[in-house]
């Protein structure tokens, strides 16, 4: 370990997911963003060529399936033993580790979860930590509680430390840098590392490698998150084409798994079929290149690894959906972003719009359950055409669970009273033909007016947010039913 | 937190069912009344007879096959003598500097027959340097079906098939097995990870795509995975 000691690791996000520094609720925010990046241009170049991308090795990485569909079943199957039976799981897998000499810590919320690896930081002098990317250690905001106590923390999966030298957070669950271009890639590096490198990818890699291996090398603390806990074989699963995982969770003296408590798995053999289906649905890959298994700290005889091994299992709110039958399921999700990129929304308004750190559609499933009701307005972003439950690998039916959020939002009275007076008068139209057709014909009116005065876009326009940056709604001289009645009459 | 809840001194035999036990059972509590509050949501999945997986016919030719298309190195070897040809070669395509090795007695029988003037660390030294220019070890399965490597603790370590830029792995033909779930199914039945800490299914060179998804190779780990593959053990 003589390798020098790292320059001070990349500040605290100023803005988090979790805590943005813009102002309005969440539900503004959305609405404000999701308008100005579905306007954004060059965002959307970026997000189609990557989607694309995807799309191609994903639909490549299925057709290798003998029956893809009998794979997906089978997943399913395996999640839902799992989540049935979680005590029994989870407790099976606790016994196994502390047997191997782990450490086992049960966390209910993000504060316990911080306070633990702050705790064992401080006692163990921990001035350096590396993690490997881990969507939970996002959700808890565990980097920026240790930074609070002066340690340097670096994130090490090559996207991740794209966004951290950005104070951003994670755009996407798998690919956390999608949404930028090599050249803007190429510019914070030479910005922030090192002045004279060029805007190619494997340049740019190298010198994140060369940068990342000096802070591997000095850290004491490894933090990794974990794709699966097997529990019959007490081991974490990670799934990593880099080797930062492997690097992080073999170097330090202390490696921390953080992880949530419905990661867990029956058997080691599931992951016959889990590994493939996660990376199919995850890049396109047949397998991640390190499907790496950790059970214990390093044993006597062993050529290295960490002297202590601690997994945090992490409730969070997830123990509430259980109670809840028809949510259930959602804690199958095994976090490969296949619903992200299949999604119409998403692919629209990018990552970042949804404020949260689980974007898309099963973040727009989670997150009013995990964070409450003012994240109720993302089961509402959505289209409902159901692209993200075609693809999920274990079959969650999540556009249905955005139908049921939608139900339970209203029911609950969380809807805004404006929202709830325009319902009231739709359905009031809706049940009074001849007031529809009023009403439709004094839109008309009003718009025509508005639109040939040339206000439109402007505040005075209802329909201003799709009018301000396209070309304005043609409004019909008559309504549909007098357009019909015509037809039918000739 | 109250001070019941502060963590006692890790290592102590029972730090994780004991000091923060409050918590534990409160998360176990809240497990349990929610699984008897509501039956499951999704009826169970009758198993089929459908294979997920073509099965694996010619396990030799599909690994090699897919070794390639995981951008791995896969030289093929008659006997010892072939093999530390194809490992002498290796080790001259590389920049000078120290070799680790995996402490093993097919792999001190191997360097024997391989005239090099490199530094060798064994593993039995310790873990591998970071300057290690390669590394040599055994492996405990290669997997057809999806081209991989299955290596343990006892292979090394967990730094010697990652933290040098090139990783050679030494194995025999009798150690291939057909598919993941034939290799993970042996693991367990072995109880692998009762009597070791780590294991890797390790399928190709440490590779990005996280900038416009554009493949990089060599991204924290070794650029370039090679297996020598032996007829005969």
């Amino acid at each position: 370990m003589n390798a020098p000691a790292p320059t001070p690791a990349p500040n605290a996000p100023q803005a988090t997911a979790a805590h943005p520094a813009v102002e309005g609720t969440p539900a503004q925010r959305f609405l404000r963003d999701a308008a100005a990046k579905s306007a954004d241009l060059v965002h959307r170049e970026i997000i189609r060529k990557n989607m694309e991308s995807y799309d191609a090795a994903h639909l490549r990485g299925r057709s290798r399936f003998k029956d893809w569909e009998a794979a997906r079943r089978r997943c399913q199957e395996i999640k839902r033993e799992a989540v049935n039976h979680l005590d029994k799981y989870l407790l099976q897998f606790e016994a196994n580790v502390l047997a191997h000499g782990g450490h086992v810590f049960w966390a209910e919320d993000s504060a316990q979860a911080c306070a633990y690896v702050c705790s064992l930081a401080e006692r163990h002098k921990v001035k350096t930590v590396v993690k490997s990317k881990s969507m939970v250690t996002e959700e808890i905001e565990l980097a920026s509680a240790l930074e609070k106590l002066g340690i340097a923390v670096w994130e090490t999966d090559l996207g991740e430390y794209i966004v951290q030298l950005r104070h951003e957070p994670p755009y996407h669950i798998v690919t956390p840098a999608m949404h930028l271009n090599r050249k803007q890639i190429g510019d914070l590096f030479r910005e922030k590392l090192e002045p004279g490198l060029s805007d190619d990818p494997v340049e740019l890699m190298a010198a994140a490698r060369r940068k990342l291996r000096q802070a591997f090398f000095a850290a004491e603390m490894g933090i990794s998150g974990a794709n699966f806990i097997v529990a019959d074989a007490g081991a974490i699963a990670i799934s990593t084409n880099e080797g930062n995982g492997r690097l992080t969770t073999s170097v330090p003296r202390i490696h921390v798994a953080v992880t949530g408590i419905e990661k867990v798995i029956p058997r080691l053999q599931d992951l016959a079929t889990l590994w493939p289906v996660l990376a199919t649905s995850g890049t396109g890959q047949p397998i991640t290149t390190y499907g790496t298994l950790i059970g214990g700290p390093r044993r006597p005889g062993e050529a290295d690894g960490p002297e202590e091994f601690h997994v945090v299992l992490l409730d969070n709110g997830r123990s509430r959906l259980l109670a809840n039958g028809e949510e259930r399921e959602v804690l199958h999700c095994i976090r490969c972003g296949a619903c992200l990129n299949a999604c119409p929304v998403y692919r629209h308004v990018g990552g970042h719009t949804y404020g949260t750190i689980y974007p898309g559609p099963i973040g727009s499933v989670l997150t009013p359950h995990l964070r409450g009701p003012e994240f109720d307005h993302l089961s509402f972003a959505s289209s409902l055409c159901g692209a993200c439950t075609s693809v999920c690998p274990v079959r969650i039916d999540l556009h249905h669970h955005l139908l049921h959020n939608r139900r339970d939002s209203v029911q609950a009275d969380h809807a805004e009273g404006g929202q709830r007076l325009m319902f009231r008068l739709w359905r009031a139209a809706m049940l009074r033909p001849w007031l529809y057709s009023w009403g439709g014909r004094l839109g008309r009116l009003g718009l025509r007016t508005l639109y040939g005065l040339g206000l439109a876009g402007t505040f005075l326009d209802p329909l201003r947010e799709w009018n301000r940056r396209r070309a304005p709604v043609p409004l019909p001289r008559r309504s549909f039913r007098a357009q019909w009645k015509r037809e039918n009459r000739k | 937190m109250s001070d019941t809840q502060k963590p006692g001194v890790p290592g102590a035999p029972a730090f994780g069912a004991t000091g923060w036990k409050p918590g534990r059972d409160r998360i176990l509590e809240r497990i349990r009344a929610g699984l008897r509050a509501a039956p499951p949501s999704v009826a169970a999945v009758p198993p089929t007879e459908s294979t997920i997986f073509e099965p694996v016919s010619n396990p030799r030719e599909r690994f090699q096959q897919e070794a390639k298309a995981n951008l791995m190195e896969c030289l093929p070897a008659t006997d010892a003598a072939a093999s530390a040809q194809n490992l002498a070669q290796v080790l001259d395509s590389l920049p000078p500097g120290e070799i680790f090795v995996q402490d093993a007695p097919a792999l001190r029988r191997l360097l024997e027959g391989v005239r090099t003037a490199r530094a060798i660390r064994w593993s039995s030294q310790g873990a591998p340097s970071e300057a290690s220019q390669a590394t040599l070890t055994l492996a405990r399965a290669l997997i057809a079906q999806t081209g991989s490597v299955f290596v343990t603790a006892s292979c090394g370590g967990r730094g010697a098939s990652v933290v040098a830029p090139c990783h050679i792995v030494y194995a025999t033909a009798d150690q291939l097995v057909p598919d993941l779930e034939a290799a993970l199914a042996g693991a367990a039945r072995e109880g692998v990870l009762n009597e070791q800490s780590f294991a890797c299914v390790i399928s190709g060179s440490s590779r990005t795509a996280d900038i416009e998804k554009i493949l990089v190779q060599g991204a924290h780990g070794p650029r370039r995975l090679v297996v020598i593959l032996e007829e005969h053990s």
